[in-house]
């Protein structure tokens, strides 16, 4: 549930309907995510999920799958 | 008196006469069952509690894009943009919108729209263009480098005047209106700070006839000084909303503001100024309200290009009275008395004040005429009159002909048309059949109707009356007065004014954190765009051969801290540039050309005759491929080239393309000197003369 929501705020944010996202994903295998993009990405998945991501945290993800883990792991009211 | 009032269902379940445009069918997508997809889901009240919303709108865009009918899908995306405000779903519309605009007949206008802001504007100048479209402008749009509106007004041979725009979008926050916490002369601070911008805005006229539209400042609601602020006229909070004030009586004809201190209220100034995106990337504009700004913006565009809506078409049932008339019968309707009916008057009341700012009212109802005119005649909590309505429809004609009977009394276009109707049956149909009109997503209850009717955005207009435009005239007269003392009309002055100190402060523990930061995010002011980690930088720093530059740079209002890096590197008599960079946010601040005559000081220093610099071209570094030849350097000969990497060079292809520069150290010429130059003690960093 949480990787279908991801998957679509990413669809959103890079305006392509045929993109996937996997766990391993990550910065460097989409050519279009720069720094502008990366922050929209940021705002939409705390927006989606309703939480705030702290910044070291969000420094520290290196990978789709990670910042999965850390929403799931919100998502338990953690 | 209970009786008298159409029960709740009656609300949602009146003129719930269904009907679906099977004929309209696309081939291949079923229209009917997308319209039902996003038509309101009821809860056990029988109230609506899910609107049509931006992803099922762009759910249905998308299946209308696969079946390719383009024009369709705009108007979804389009029904989708008035929807939601996310910002995730507007930049899905905004792409997807810009591929159906590609495919479909040109737009009723078009404009060259200049964004140019005192913050990250990306998100605003990126979602432009959709918003735009949904007014009936084709939009294209530029936008300045970060935080750079003074000099690319200031500047005549800047990128705003090459791009001759029609339209200049002043996106500003309201940190960046230069008032100070408390003043003592709140009057003077107030009118300086208006004289700037009605400055630039007369500057902008001058040079480029662009329309101007000014965002007002967003005004704080963190106030040190409490609930004082509203007594003390030279608090800041205070002086930002004179300065608004006097900014909305100064523009005249071509300038137009959106206020963005009534947008930012009405979302809530606590969700509109988000510290952490402030902090993170320089956003003053929440990233979910800077859709609502784009929207409103495109709105005042569009009423500057005459594009606006003119004609407010109201059903009646249900919509400017409760209940069903052929059913309840004049005495049976709600209207005026109880709370049900006390809301549809007010509804009333806010249509005619849509009227008297000049909106023409039309009603379109499924009715017996003499019957709805009865009302109109006769029932004592009516406030809309027969005179207030230029063109009168009732019949048993489907809506959208009705509607087309309308425009074409009126002798307007469908495209001026806004439907307002409770019926979400009646709306799909306006919707699907009547194309160009724009239909209000109305909520089910009644007591939501003014702010539904309010929060629609596209019946802007410039200006009410000739009075009020005379009343301008008058007002700008006094302002132009007051401009005559006014700052900056020169980018030079401009410089000057901002009473800039630029330090040149060596690498040390302090400072290496910064640097590294630097060189690994930059990516505009970046001349060979080299990635340097901390080890690196402090083994280079280490050499003797080796100058690492880092430059801090204050003006009179902000610290900008640590904002440009150069590490030059002496081979022989030639001092080598390997790495030169600076932040975006002091672009345009002649700190490069100051940068320069420091690198010749530190060459003549250390004995070296020419300056070698090379510019590698990046995705994001075209700012600065012209740097050098601005700066007075040469084209190196190949021979000169250390690195064999040059254009043309016999080494690697795998090397990047760039190009190799040289300064001869004895003919450098002078910097332009608009600021003050000093070293880490802060003593005068001359020209001519080596860093001591």
């Amino acid at each position: 549930m949480v990787a279908d929501r991801l998957q679509q705020v990413f669809r959103e944010i890079f305006g392509d309907e045929t993109l996937t996202v996997s766990d391993t994903t990550s910065a460097a295998d989409v050519p279009s995510w720069d720094s502008l993009v990366h922050i929209n990405l940021v705002y939409a998945i705390e927006n989606e999920f309703g939480i705030q991501i702290e910044d070291e945290r969000l420094a520290s993800f290196k990978n789709v799958g990670e910042m999965q883990a850390y929403i799931e792991e919100r998502g338990k009211g953690g | 008196m209970p009786g008298e009032m159409p029960t709740q269902d009656n609300w949602a379940n009146a003129q719930a006469d269904p009907i679906v445009p099977r004929q309209h069918q696309v081939s291949g997508i079923d229209t009917a069952a997308a319209a039902a997809d996003a038509r309101p889901k009821k809860d056990f009240a029988g109230i609506a509690v899910s609107e049509i919303s931006l992803r099922h709108c762009l759910d249905a865009a998308r299946a209308h894009e696969r079946a390719g009918d383009h024009a369709a899908a705009l108007r979804w995306v389009f029904t989708g943009l008035d929807a939601g405000d996310d910002l995730a779903g507007w930049t899905a519309a905004a792409q997807l919108a810009r591929r159906c605009l590609a495919q479909v007949g040109p737009l009723p206008r078009s404009a060259k729209v200049a964004v140019l802001g005192s913050y990250t504007t990306s998100q605003l100048a990126a979602l432009l263009p959709v918003a735009a479209a949904r007014t009936g402008v084709a939009a294209e749009v530029y936008e300045c480098g970060y935080g750079q509106y003074q000099q690319e007004i200031l500047d005549p041979s800047s990128g705003l005047y090459r791009f001759a725009p029609d339209v200049v979008v002043l996106a500003v926050h309201a940190s960046e209106a230069r008032l100070p916490a408390v003043s003592d002369d709140p009057e003077a601070d107030v009118a300086r700070e208006v004289a700037r911008w009605t400055s630039l805005w007369e500057t902008i006229a001058t040079r480029s006839g662009a329309r101007v539209v000014q965002h007002t400042f967003a005004v704080p609601p963190e106030v040190p000084l409490g609930h004082l602020t509203t007594r003390v006229p030279g608090s800041r909070a205070a002086m930002l909303a004179a300065v608004n004030a006097e900014l909305g009586r100064a523009a005249a004809d071509q300038v137009a503001l959106v206020d963005c201190d009534r947008l930012a209220a009405e979302v809530g100034k606590r969700r509109w100024f988000d510290a952490r995106y402030w902090n993170r990337a320089k956003q003053a504009v929440a990233l979910d309200c800077v859709s609502i700004l784009a929207r409103h913006t495109a709105a005042v565009i569009g009423a500057q290009l005459g594009v606006s809506r003119k004609c407010l078409v109201l059903d009646l049932d249900n919509t400017l009275w409760g209940g069903v008339l052929g059913e309840e019968g004049l005495a049976g309707i709600a209207l005026g008395d109880g709370p049900i009916g006390e809301a549809f008057t007010a509804f009333q009341e806010y249509i005619l004040e849509l009227k008297s700012k000049g909106v023409i009212l039309a009603v379109c109802s499924k009715n017996n005429e003499a019957d709805v005119r009865e009302v109109f005649e006769n029932h004592v909590n009516m406030r809309i009159k027969l005179d207030d309505i230029a063109a009168f429809s009732a019949s048993w004609d489907d809506k959208p002909a009705q509607l087309r009977a309308i425009a074409a009394n009126l002798g307007i276009g469908m495209d001026s048309l806004v439907f307002v109707d409770d019926n979400p049956v009646e709306r799909e149909v306006v919707r699907q059949l009547a194309p160009g009109v724009d239909v209000i997503e109305m909520p089910a209850d009644p007591h939501a109707y003014v702010r539904a009717l309010a929060g629609y955005p596209y019946f802007e207009s410039v200006a009410l009356t000739s009075e009020d435009a005379a009343r301008t005239a008058q007002y700008r007269a006094r302002a132009d007065a007051a401009r005559a003392a006014a700052a900056a009309t020169s980018l030079d002055d401009f410089h000057r004014d901002l009473e800039m100190v630029a330090a040149v402060v060596p690498l040390d523990d302090l400072t290496q954190p910064r640097v590294v930061q630097l060189i690994g995010k930059t990516n505009q002011f970046n001349l060979t765009g080299r990635r340097r980690g901390d080890a690196e930088v402090a083994a280079l720093a280490a050499d003797p051969a080796t100058t690492v530059l880092c430059l801090r740079l204050a003006d009179r209002f902000t610290d900008h801290g640590l904002v440009g890096v150069v590490i030059a590197v002496q081979r022989g008599t030639v001092l080598d540039i390997d790495t030169w960079l600076m932040s975006c946010r002091v672009i345009g601040r002649t700190l490069e050309d100051e940068t320069a005559a420091v690198l010749v000081g530190e060459a003549r220093r250390r004995g070296c005759t020419l300056l070698r610099g090379r510019y590698l071209p990046t995705a994001k570094n075209g700012l600065v491929a012209e740097l050098y030849p601005r700066l007075g350097f040469v084209p190196a000969d190949g021979a000169d080239d250390p690195l064999g990497d040059a254009a043309g060079g016999t080494e690697g292809a795998a090397q990047p393309a760039g190009s190799t520069w040289v300064l001869d150290v004895a003919t450098a010429k002078a910097p332009p000197g608009l600021m003050r130059v000093v070293d880490a003690d802060g003593r005068s960093v001359e020209w001519q003369g080596a860093m001591t």
